[in-house]
């Protein structure tokens, strides 16, 4: 069976959430005043988070998976037509969405109907995909949760944007804590950690690892999950508390398989973008137990709350796309250039496509940023938190131009 | 040389792009057999669903056409045995700090 995807159409998701990544940076450099000052809900932030969560994350998850989905799932993308339609629709409605949260957001539903449309020809494409696999496994049920939490983020999404335009519902803070929780707990972390499944023993040649721990992992996260939720809807304090418990323990049965499939990997040394990824890892395990303390001391400080979403989107979200993406683009690449002529003459290997050491600098960088942004908003330094912004937005725009530069590899 | 040893040869020039270490030294090649002109090689990846699938397999029929006396290559990829780290030359071995 052919298991590969046209790359123009993962490409395609991945160049958009590149542009949107820079654009993101740049808006939340332009309001750094609003992120000193802890208001996060003011339009210059919404607009960044949403390029930065939307543009750039989700796309590029969505990119991703067209790619991902085939080999991993052997089985064909549904419909590669309906891929591009959705590309661009996604494009525009983000695109749209965004720009309208930060100028005008009394219409940004108009713009998040557009995107949820996208989104959802998305979901029907990857739910025909996805069935079609004749074995299901542990991944199949990740990435079937993520699709699903995808959906019901969106749903509350699209709630929140006509609140803002019509004020119909009073129960805003449900609504945007549902949002907020199954966008990033939900989507992206179930779906981060089902193809870590897959990605971590590829990347660092695993093998005779067991998975023993990965539908206990995914019960409790479930569990965790929906505990959660009806929890904040029932205002029911020690509800949410174990459902942070069981997030925690999710994310812990998780990171031990991670951690069996790397003592067995036959690759002792590892690249240097999936030990970014590793990294990430470790500081969501880090961010599950400090929900979990804060919400058992019943810590309610929306400030700290805040950071601790943003470190969540930053170094779990952020950092593990940054890493993989290093190996992606650079699979792609190859792929469209090389494969027909391996076996015919000398063809590069993808670690001869990525400069790693460029790619060690920049992982610096986003790490010192991000430190030196929570260490400027705690000393309430605004000179120091627009440095390190800066600095952030610098590394977002050399780290486009890296992956971008993947792409000029014409020969070894 | 004979055409059996020139074509385990010209498998040695068949890179794994994403470890940079030849496909027998892997010990991804389980057989070869030569039938007159026709080649079939036998051979397994790392793991089921590699994305490297067609790549590999495609390169090996490209490389072994090349070989003089070749008129046809087939290439049976199989699963069982499945691939362990025990195939692998001690060089391979080497190059992945593996042992």
């Amino acid at each position: 069976m052919k298991s590969s995807t046209d790359i123009k159409l993962p490409l395609g998701f991945i160049l958009f959430g590149l542009i949107a990544f820079v654009i993101a940076q740049g808006i939340l450099l332009y309001g750094y005043s609003f992120l000193e000052s802890g208001q996060f809900r003011s339009p210059a932030i919404w607009s960044g988070a949403h390029f930065l969560l939307l543009g750039f994350a989700m796309m590029v998850a969505m990119g991703a998976m067209y790619q991902l989905v085939p080999v991993a799932f052997l089985t064909e993308i549904w419909s590669h037509k309906l891929g591009y339609i959705q590309l661009w629709i996604t494009i525009i409605g983000i695109t749209c969405f965004a720009i309208l949260l930060g100028v005008a957001p009394q219409f940004a539903v108009y713009g998040a109907a557009v995107a949820i449309v996208g989104v959802l020809l998305f979901l029907f494409q990857m739910g025909c995909t996805i069935l079609k696999q004749k074995q299901k496994n542990m991944m199949t049920y990740f990435v079937l949760a993520a699709l699903t939490s995808l959906a019901l983020t969106i749903s509350a999404g699209l709630l929140l944007a006509w609140n803002l335009s019509a004020h119909a519902f009073s129960n805003h803070n449900q609504i945007l804590s549902t949002h907020i929780l199954f966008g990033l707990a939900g989507w992206f972390t179930l779906l981060i950690i089902g193809f870590s499944y897959k990605l971590v023993p590829m990347f660092s040649l695993s093998h005779g690892f067991s998975m023993k721990m990965a539908k206990k992992a995914f019960i409790a996260y479930i569990c965790g999950l929906m505990l959660w939720t009806i929890s904040v809807w029932i205002h029911h304090s020690v509800g949410q508390t174990i459902g942070w418990l069981l997030l925690l323990m999710g994310f812990f049965l998780f990171t031990l398989d991670i951690l069996e499939i790397l003592k067995k990997r036959i690759r002792k040394q590892l690249d240097k973008p999936l030990q970014f990824s590793l990294l990430a890892i470790g500081i969501a395990l880090a961010v599950h137990t400090c929900a979990f303390l804060l919400s058992l001391f019943q810590v309610t400080d929306m400030m700290i709350w805040s950071w601790l979403i943003y470190v969540y989107v930053m170094a779990w979200i952020i950092f593990s796309i940054l890493g993989y993406l290093y190996k992606i683009v650079p699979f792609l690449w190859w792929t469209h250039r090389f494969s027909d002529k391996i076996g015919k003459e000398k063809v590069p290997t993808m670690k001869e496509m990525v400069n790693e050491k460029r790619s060690v600098q920049l992982f610096i960088l986003f790490v010192v940023s991000m430190i030196g942004i929570l260490v400027a908003v705690w000393l309430q330094q605004v000179a120091l938190l627009l440095l390190f912004q800066g600095l952030l937005f610098i590394g977002s725009v050399l780290y486009a131009a890296s992956i971008i530069h993947v792409l000029r590899v014409k020969s070894s | 040389m004979s055409l059996k040893e020139k074509v385990r040869s010209a498998l040695y020039e068949v890179i794994d792009p994403e470890l940079g270490i030849n496909i027998v030294d892997l010990g991804l090649v389980y057989d070869v057999e030569i039938e007159e002109s026709h080649v079939t090689i036998t051979m397994t990846l790392t793991t089921p669903g590699c994305p490297m699938h067609d790549s590999i397999t495609a390169g090996v029929e490209h490389r072994i056409q090349q070989i003089e006396d070749v008129q046809k290559v087939t290439v049976h990829l199989v699963w069982e045995p499945a691939w362990t780290p025990l195939n692998m030359s001690d060089q391979a071995k080497q190059m992945l700090g593996f042992g």
